[in-house]
């Protein structure tokens, strides 16, 4: 594996010489690689590398090899800005790309705007700004949504267990996660249901067991968390072991298919836009075998997002044409539709107005102790984006 | 009630992890804030004993003599050389190895967020301990296991020999090492039984919650209650632990989850204007930095 | 050696040379690193001063950038106002926070000052969360940059020598401070308190004032830091950003402004310099997770090394590369 990547490289480097530098597309990614947070982009920036090698290796675009260029930012704010300046001016790319923390979207997509680079977030949520009416140059492909995502949950809940309930809110201490929580508070209020203040829990917290006890004791009958994994995950776990018996929904994140199948509980529901690898779609084997081909760290079944993302960074530059610049990459973003091959419901359609999805999909599921394995409760369920 | 098992469980947690700083500040007046990533390094050899068997009574000793012999090792190898710099060198390269010990543990372990408890089997369940209160079956034993470390520590220190030791080169190292006891030796073992009682608590952190880097900040989280005690005192690291605790669950049930962060070092600020040593910690201490 | 040897003489023309050329040979991306040593350089003497010279412990220094930072965003965003409203109100706060910052050092020292003042950090990351949460400014909040008759500062060449200037105005303030009374007052309490007390010294004075300038000073840094950037949010000021600047004065070597400089361009090159030296930049054909992890390593394991073997930090290099010329 060593030696083929060492191969990889030095053909990558011959090109760059040689002709890359003049015939390659130039995109640039700041991403979490390192640091805490690591573990929940890595694995989409590593599958964004294996779509894009996949692409060179069957000849590029019209011959045109693209040209990735990965910097790591931990996570933080200062280091995305760095990473942004050196994207736009050293590198002089045509498209960056953001798979960070929130907390970095405000520099770069600063810099993307005095630049007049489109920008793709694709690994964490998708910020306001790319839903109608869109601002101009900033793209997201990202599962999650603020908004969508709760009005969705609730739909859920609505089904399954009608208003008469107490709603338990949970989210992690950062900005993002609370404002769509507390919005989420607002949507439970106007369909009367009984939603409970929102429990915020700090990023780092050795026992999840004191928050956990606050949602049990005040009777909630669904508990739903729109947080980073760790947070969702451990919540449900300390509420369990207070024997809550209730009902759990979470937003599912890419790790969601393999806790699934750790947790193994029927009452904890993952609600999300991607689907799941034990489906075991074209899309999902042609994944799983770029994965072990290149011997990748993370897991296949977490790297949709990646995937997904070069599926439209390809179709972009494709019709972009020869040679592209910035401006010609962002007016093929404008207009653009892809098909998402099975791995989400429908196709990604972007429009001067829109830059999120026309139709965004939500699948949600949970575990069945019977069968073993990982069941659909709701089939794809469509939110036409306005 | 369950608020009373809330309290004991955390306090539990934050002595178990404080009293790493603890040793290794009275012994060899060295602030070490790269206990979180020491104390994660154990829980990630746990992750790798457990790789190659699945029997925890082989996995979890193996990963604890582990653990021992690094925390010498820090010692010996690193720590030993910022004898005589000055104290925030001293802290300044803790730092350091903190840093370079993440980078490690990515480059071996990645980021991904992983379950030490899966290969070797063990499953939380929830216990009844007190009527009205339930705990997980680690919690449990995290509880009994601090309870354990603590009750030896102060039996080590205050009946052994090597402990006398310790407690000596604490309070005067020159007149310590005048005597002919072996102040290197010292600070090697109380570095590896600082690492070890950290290790022990990432461990069992992590067969209860998985493992990933932010096990750090679990580790930082505690070294508020370390300091409310008194930075060298033991039994008010296990006072100060359990302050904090008591604080912070209270307010999540009655206040403001939020705050959880911030009370901490509120706490400490109100302790360090009325005993600036810390609870049960030496006057002196402070001069000597 | 004296003041004015002609080896410092040269030495010193031929840097002034080359930062005043800076902006013509390098690209952009290297002029930004340039900016961010230029800020680095502010915050690190401002540490310098009550570190160094004074001898206070702080660890709330990413928190005082922060609220600098934080002022200079609230007030552009709330009244709009302009950046020469912003940087005078970031320096305000900067002393206002200095004077509570620096009370605990009225009875505390060593460690328990330090984290006395990691305490304060959190409070004002605390505080600064709670406005971008209340305001909705989830992912930070956006700061235009500063337009001086139409010309709008964006350009990291345009900031490059207002950054410059800046850096040079606060290192002469340094330097000036220092060798007035208050300078020596500081050096009096960094030796001995009870000895600088019964030199007629007011101890709790001096100390108060090492904190209220160094925080002013701070304040100011954060707030150039929020234009220069274009945003503000608390993630920006993490702990570890404290970290970085006790790494640069230690690094730089203690009691010198040359070594807050020096330590605040070392700090922030490494990350750069190792990323260069590890050969190919992780483009296409590698997976770049574990070369970043490498880096990550290296960073730590090169500060030890420096630690280590070599504790009067860069100035201590520097003085013996001049020693053994004197003596030659």
């Amino acid at each position: 594996m060593i030696s083929r990547t060492i191969a990889l490289a030095a053909a990558a480097g011959l090109l760059g010489t040689a002709a890359g530098a003049q015939d390659a597309y130039r995109i640039g990614l700041s991403g979490a690689l390192t640091g805490p947070v690591a573990g929940s982009y890595a694995p989409a920036i590593e599958g964004l590398q294996l779509y894009i090698n996949r692409l060179n290796e069957g000849g590029g675009i019209d011959g045109h090899p693209v040209e990735l260029i990965v910097l790591d930012d931990s996570g933080e704010p200062s280091r995305g800005a760095t990473n942004s300046r050196r994207l736009l001016g050293q590198e002089e790319v045509v498209l960056m790309i953001n798979a960070s923390l929130s907390s970095t979207y405000a520099p770069m997509m600063a810099d993307a705007r005095r630049a007049g680079v489109p920008l793709l977030f694709a690994a964490s949520a998708c910020p306001a700004e790319v839903y109608p009416p869109a601002e101009p140059l900033l793209f997201c492909t990202t599962a999650f949504a603020a908004r969508y995502d709760s009005q969705a949950t609730l739909d859920f809940i609505e089904a399954q267990a009608g208003t008469d309930i107490s709603l338990g809110l949970s989210a992690m201490a950062i900005p993002l996660s609370r404002g769509e929580i507390e919005a989420a508070e607002g949507l439970a209020t106007e369909r009367g249901m009984r939603p409970q203040a929102p429990t915020i829990v700090p990023p780092p917290t050795a026992d999840y067991t004191p928050f956990a006890t606050t949602i049990s004791q005040a009777g909630a009958d669904w508990v739903y968390s729109w947080a980073p994994w760790v947070t969702e995950v451990r919540t449900f776990e300390a509420l369990r072991r207070l024997g809550w018996e209730g009902e759990y929904i979470a937003w599912a994140h890419l790790e969601a298919e393999g806790e699934l199948a750790r947790l193994q509980d029927e009452g904890f529901y993952a609600i999300g836009a991607n689907s799941l690898f034990a489906e075991d779609l074209p899309v999902h084997q042609e994944i799983r075998a770029a994965a072990e081909a290149a011997g990748a760290t993370y897991a296949p079944d977490q790297m949709a997002e990646g995937w997904i993302a070069g599926l439209v960074i390809d179709a972009a530059l494709q019709s972009a044409g020869w040679p592209a610049d910035a401006e010609a990459v962002n007016a093929a973003m404008e207009n653009l539709n892809v098909d998402t091959q099975g791995l989400r419901g429908g196709p990604i359609e972007w429009t001067p107005e829109n830059h999120f999805r026309a139709t965004q999909y939500y699948r949600v599921y949970r575990w069945n102790a019977d069968e073993g394995a990982i069941d659909v409760v709701q089939d794809w369920a469509a939110y036409t984006v306005e | 009630m369950q608020l009373v098992a809330n309290i004991i469980v955390l306090s539990a947690i934050y002595a178990l992890i404080s009293c790493g700083y603890v040793l290794i500040y009275r012994v060899s007046r060295v602030l070490n804030l790269a206990h979180g990533e020491l104390m994660m390094v154990g829980a990630y050899l746990l992750l790798m004993t457990a790789s190659f068997t699945s029997n925890p009574m082989v996995a979890i000793p193996v990963a604890a003599i582990l653990s021992l012999t690094m925390g010498a090792l820090v010692y010996l190898l690193l720590m030993r050389r910022m004898t005589g710099e000055s104290v925030l060198a001293a802290i300044l390269t803790t730092i350091a190895l903190g840093i370079l010990l993440r980078g490690l543990i990515v480059i071996f372990f990645s980021a991904a967020h992983q379950y030490p408890a899966v290969p070797l089997g063990i499953h939380s369940s929830s216990v009844q301990v007190l009527p009205g209160a339930r705990i997980s079956s680690l919690s449990l034993i995290l509880v009994i296991v601090t309870a354990l470390v603590y009750a030896s520590l102060f039996a080590f220190l205050r009946l052994s020999r090597w402990g006398l030791r310790m407690r000596a080169a604490g309070q005067n190292p020159l007149l310590a090492a005048q005597r002919g006891i072996n102040l290197h030796g010292i600070y090697a073992m109380v570095w590896a039984i600082a690492m070890f009682t950290g290790s022990v608590a990432g461990m069992l952190i992590s067969l209860d919650a998985g493992l990933d880097q932010t096990l750090i900040m679990i580790g930082l989280k505690a070294f508020p209650a370390a300091l409310v005690g008194g930075l060298d005192s033991l039994l008010g690291a296990l006072i100060g632990s359990l302050i904090v605790a008591a604080a912070e669950v209270l307010l999540i049930q009655y206040v403001n989850p939020l705050l959880a962060d911030v009370v901490p070092f509120l706490i400490l600020i109100v302790m360090l204007v009325v005993r600036p040593w810390g609870l049960f910690g030496t006057r002196e201490a402070l001069d000597r930095v | 050696m004296s003041d004015l040897s002609p080896m410092r003489v040269v030495t010193a023309l031929v840097a002034i040379a080359a930062l005043i050329a800076l902006p013509f040979l390098a690209s952009g991306a290297t002029l930004d690193i340039a900016n961010q040593i230029l800020l680095a350089t502010i915050g690190a003497i401002a540490l310098m001063l009550l570190t160094g010279f004074a001898g206070q412990i702080s660890l709330g220094h990413a928190g005082l950038l922060a609220a600098g930072a934080f002022t200079a965003g609230i007030l552009a965003q709330e009244i709009a106002a302009p950046f020469w409203i912003g940087i005078p109100a970031a320096a305000l706060t900067g002393a206002l926070l200095g004077v509570i910052f620096g009370l605990p050092s009225l009875r505390l020292r060593g460690i328990y000052l330090a984290v006395s003042t990691l305490a304060l950090h959190f409070l004002v990351v605390y505080v600064g969360g709670e406005y971008e949460t209340r305001r909705g400014f989830s992912t930070g909040i956006l700061i235009d940059p500063p337009v001086v008759f139409g010309f709008e500062f964006w350009d990291p060449v345009a900031w490059y020598p207002v950054l410059l200037v800046v850096a040079v105005l606060v290192w002469l303030l340094a330097r000036n401070l220092l060798r007035s009374r208050t300078g020596r007052a500081w050096a009096a309490i960094h030796d001995t308190e009870p000895v600088a007390a019964a030199l007629g010294i007011n101890v709790a004075r001096t100390k108060l004032w090492a904190f209220v300038i160094s925080s002013a000073i701070t304040a100011m840094a954060g707030a150039l830091f929020a234009y220069y950037r274009g945003f503000v949010s608390i993630e920006a000021f993490s702990l570890f950003v404290t970290i970085q600047y006790v790494a640069m004065i230690i690094i730089g070597g203690m009691g010198s402004l040359l070594g807050a400089v020096l330590g605040a361009a070392f700090v922030t090159i490494l990350p750069h310099a190792i990323e260069a030296a590890s050969g190919v930049l992780p483009s296409s054909g590698g997976l770049a997770g574990s070369i970043f992890a490498m880096n990550y390593a290296a960073f730590g394991l090169i500060m030890i090394a420096f630690l280590v073997f070599e504790p009067g930090g860069l100035v201590g290099i520097l003085r013996r590369i001049g020693g053994k010329r004197g003596t030659r």
